[in-house]
């Protein structure tokens, strides 16, 4: 009785948890996937498995950094499970229009729409950089990479973005 | 010594950068002046750009459709009990959360830091107070009034301070929002709190907020200029 109270107390606790990161959480996948739908069954399975995996999280300070890492290997193995066809970002832009059209501005829009149409090895970093505030040493941790090498990819990514959106670049270093 | 390429390549991967040589070198150079403030005003774009708004199908994480442990008619009145409680959270959350987004993010925060309310005569010490401030480059100037809390608090993906002003009025918190960039203020009455959100050009903005039994009429805007005033900007 006293396991099954606490059980079910611990459940609720990880829900809490998990409804208060959910927004930022589905932000993050929905960048990664660019698939809002996708995003979705990514964080749902996220979830599962960070569940049955709760033991290894000793300090739940650091269950944004540890959920999302969970969420990048689930979105991983979402493409090791299904071979999607390859990827036509006009479409991908045109199905999520609603979430893309949303900002009240013209110029959020076409940040937007860049965004979509950046590299995955690009937009990675500068998701985790700018969403959710990891520093260089954290990405490069996260990613597998050298610091050198992600910030060779942020400074792209934003190029990259700026060019899209007709920024001036006159004034830009070379690489 | 950092040249203009080296500045310019190191602003374009982190546009916060806050390496003492950058800065002195932007100090000493006006093209990398200008070029950061160009970064910065995209940099704000693509914060604001990365925030999509995401309606879901789910209504509970992480439970919602896992339905693993429960067998037949249990698991079907599970199943439904589950339904009904997201329902009613749902319409429970829809009926008194405030609708804007940021200020209700901010009001909400509210609610978890209860002790910041504290009326108190007893100053943070600056070390701790210019740790919360580090990290987000800015220092507050001394006549802001006394600091009765500072936390580095998790907003919106971002780390932002929370600090906590004694005023005459009574204790006033002040939420250093450098991520979060709005056109115009905003004022807000919601929850119990009265409060509004104010832009700081190049840097976001901040929230100003009291409870409403401590606000007179005005009292919040007045205070919130003053904060924007002590606010010194070291990138």
């Amino acid at each position: 009785m006293n396991d099954e109270v606490g059980g079910n107390q611990r459940r609720a606790r990880f829900q809490a948890l998990c409804q208060s990161l959910r927004p930022d959480l589905l932000r993050f996948a929905f960048w990664l996937s660019r698939d809002r739908a996708l995003a979705e069954d990514v964080v749902q399975e996220s979830m599962l498995r960070a569940w049955k995996a709760r033991d290894s999280l000793l300090d739940e300070t650091a269950a944004k950094p540890w959920l999302l890492t969970i969420i990048r290997r689930e979105y991983a193995r979402t493409f090791e499970r299904k071979r999607f066809p390859t990827v036509n970002v006009d479409e991908l832009i045109a199905n999520e229009e609603p979430v893309l059209a949303a900002a009240e501005e013209q110029n959020i829009s076409d940040v937007r729409a860049a965004l979509m149409k950046l590299p995955d090895e690009y937009r990675e970093p500068l998701i985790l950089q700018v969403l959710m505030g990891y520093s260089t040493a954290e990405i490069a941790r996260e990613l597998d990479l050298s610091g050198p090498a992600v910030l060779t990819r942020l400074h792209r990514a934003r190029r990259q973005l700026r060019a899209a959106c007709g920024e001036d670049l006159t004034q830009d270093p070379q690489e | 010594m950092t040249d203009h390429a080296h500045y310019r390549s190191a602003m374009m991967a982190d546009p916060h950068d806050a390496d003492p040589e950058l800065l002195a070198h932007r100090e000493s150079c006006a093209e990398c002046r200008a070029f950061t403030e160009q970064l910065l005003r995209f940099e704000a774009r693509l914060e604001r750009a990365l925030l999509v708004d995401i309606p879901t199908r789910a209504a509970v994480l992480p439970f919602a459709r896992s339905g693993k442990t429960a067998q037949g008619p249990r698991r079907w009145m599970a199943m439904a009990a589950s339904l009904l409680l997201a329902l009613v959270t749902a319409a429970g959350v829809w009926l008194t959360l405030p609708q804007r987004g940021l200020a209700a993010a901010v009001v909400a925060h509210m609610a978890g830091e209860p002790d910041a309310w504290l009326r108190t005569d007893v100053p943070v010490p600056d070390a701790d107070l210019n740790a919360v401030l580090k990290d987000s480059k800015l220092r507050l100037k001394p006549d802001a009034g006394m600091v009765s809390y500072a936390s580095s608090c998790e907003f919106r993906g971002h780390k932002v301070p929370h600090l906590v002003v004694q005023t005459p009025s009574g204790p006033v918190t002040v939420m250093v929002l450098v991520h979060e960039a709005v056109r115009n203020p905003k004022h807000f009455d919601e929850q119990g709190y009265r409060g509004t959100i104010v832009p700081v050009p190049g840097h976001g903005s901040i929230a100003v907020l009291m409870r409403d039994r401590e606000s007179g009429s005005g009292d919040v805007e007045r205070i919130a200029a003053r904060v924007d005033d002590a606010l010194v900007w070291t990138r």
